[in-house]
């Protein structure tokens, strides 16, 4: 099953921002993500802060591995999100790979 | 009659120390405030935030204050950024003329006490400020390539830092005991050199307490303390710990070091006994002057913000990279 989330909705004017925005976010995509299949993050006419895609998404990759990251859908983001996404998941899988290698 | 307090020419991140050591003398005189200003000349946003921080500890002890000789030129302008709540202003009625006279675009002084405030108050403080600016429509049409118009341009990066700077205030300021600590914003346009200059200043606990521990930390010193949190992947909070919710990245203050230089600026950060110029000065406060808590005066080029990409103020990265899912 597929699941989606617009994150436009959670904009303030253009940018998703706060970390504070993103947890709860994040809470129901571990519940999603619980009951089996993938989730779609749709990030079409939004940008966002480092902090936001890290609280998604960066945490998502410390609690559940890096195998986590093959559930998750980025659609239609601008250069500077998938960006962005791709600095948070490689500094974070990463990180995890260090803290579980021994 | 109390003896009074006198404020310094300028309250400003350039004139950060004296204006620092008058706050100083403010919170630890005991009784009711009297503040001389009859020199006060100057403010900006940095020295503004200061004031009302002070202002509003001084009067959380119940004490009243009063200011006295404030000069009419500055009187208004400080009136309407509404740093005089709840003062009692002697020999001195601001002047609307005063107020209408400024054709700078301010931004009043905010308070904030919730995390949750966070992202409609960095929303909202961008839009009043580049709204502000003459000649900015907001309504202009959107670029047909990106959707995007250019107030929309000027307003993110202001958004984007501002919410970075409140966000760490009422997260880690409230650290190490500080739970009742609040954050102070305030912002300026200034047309004739057409820089933006944002004031974000917290009572919390400081960059040396959450940092304490760090094992990047090679000297147990505020001006270290500062420089250890401007680095990339630095924070008191990075991995996950049982029970404990939250997690940081350590890059937020970075990035927004980072938007100040890409739009010809930087940052002024004050933290107990030491500053920091994100182009250089780097020392201990003169006089004995001690902020308890962060201080940061931000300023940046206004012409040079819609040029700012998120992705390129990114920390470099090596290592594997991830197979990632885009659609
Ligand atoms: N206002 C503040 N008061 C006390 N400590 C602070 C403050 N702002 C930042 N710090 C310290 O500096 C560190 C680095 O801040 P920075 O914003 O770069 O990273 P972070 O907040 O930890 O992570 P992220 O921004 O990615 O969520 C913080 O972890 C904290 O230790
Ligand atoms: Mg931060």
């Amino acid at each position: 099953m597929r699941s989606h989330i617009s994150i436009n909705r959670y904009a303030h004017g253009h940018l998703v921002g706060a970390r504070s925005t993103a947890a709860p976010l994040r809470e129901q995509v571990e519940e999603a993500l619980a009951g089996g299949g993938e989730m779609v993050f749709d990030f079409s006419k939004v940008e966002a802060t480092q902090s936001f895609i890290d609280e998604l998404v960066g945490v998502l990759i410390l609690r559940h591995g890096p195998d986590v990251l093959a559930r998750l859908v980025f659609k239609s983001c601008s250069d500077d999100v998938r960006a962005i996404i791709e600095f948070v998941a490689a500094d974070r899988c990463d990180q995890y790979i260090k803290a579980h290698s021994h | 009659m109390p003896t009074p307090v006198h404020l310094p020419a300028s309250i400003s991140a350039r004139t950060a120390d004296t204006s620092i050591l008058a706050c100083n003398r403010l919170i630890e005189r005991g009784g009711d405030a009297l503040v001389d200003a009859s020199l006060l000349r100057f403010a900006d946003p940095f020295g503004m935030a200061l004031l009302g921080a002070t202002f509003h500890m001084v009067q959380a002890q119940g004490r009243a204050i009063s200011v006295r000789g404030l000069h009419h030129a500055i009187a208004g302008y400080l009136h309407r950024m509404d740093v005089f709540r709840a003062v009692e202003l002697i020999d001195s009625t601001p002047q609307l003329n005063d107020r209408r006279e400024r054709s700078d675009a301010l931004v009043e002084l905010t308070r904030l006490h919730h995390r949750r405030q966070v992202d409609e108050a960095a929303y909202r403080l961008a839009v009043t400020l580049i709204g502000s600016i003459p000649g900015v429509d907001a309504n202009a049409p959107p670029d047909e390539m990106t959707g995007y118009t250019a107030f929309d341009r000027l307003v993110e990066p202001i958004q984007y830092a501002l919410g970075e700077l409140l966000e760490n205030a009422l997260t880690h300021g409230r650290r190490q005991g500080f739970g009742d600590a609040c954050v102070w914003v305030a912002s300026q346009y200034y047309r004739k050199s057409g820089l933006i200059r944002l004031g974000v200043v917290d009572n919390g606990c400081g960059f040396l307490a959450t940092l304490r521990n760090h094992p990047d930390l090679r000297r147990q010193d505020h001006l270290e303390a500062i420089l250890t949190a401007l680095r990339p992947r630095i924070s008191c909070n990075r991995d996950l710990r049982f029970g404990m919710e939250s997690v940081n990245q350590g890059v937020g203050l970075t990035t927004v070091a980072r938007i100040a230089e890409h739009a010809g600026g930087r940052l002024t950060i004050v933290t107990g006994n030491a500053i920091h110029d994100t182009v250089g000065r780097s020392r201990a406060l003169l006089g004995g002057a001690f902020w308890q808590g962060v201080a940061i005066g931000v300023v940046c080029r206004r012409d040079r913000l819609p040029g700012i990409r998120f992705s390129e103020l990114l920390p470099p990265y090596t290592g594997a990279r991830p197979q990632l899912r885009f659609e």
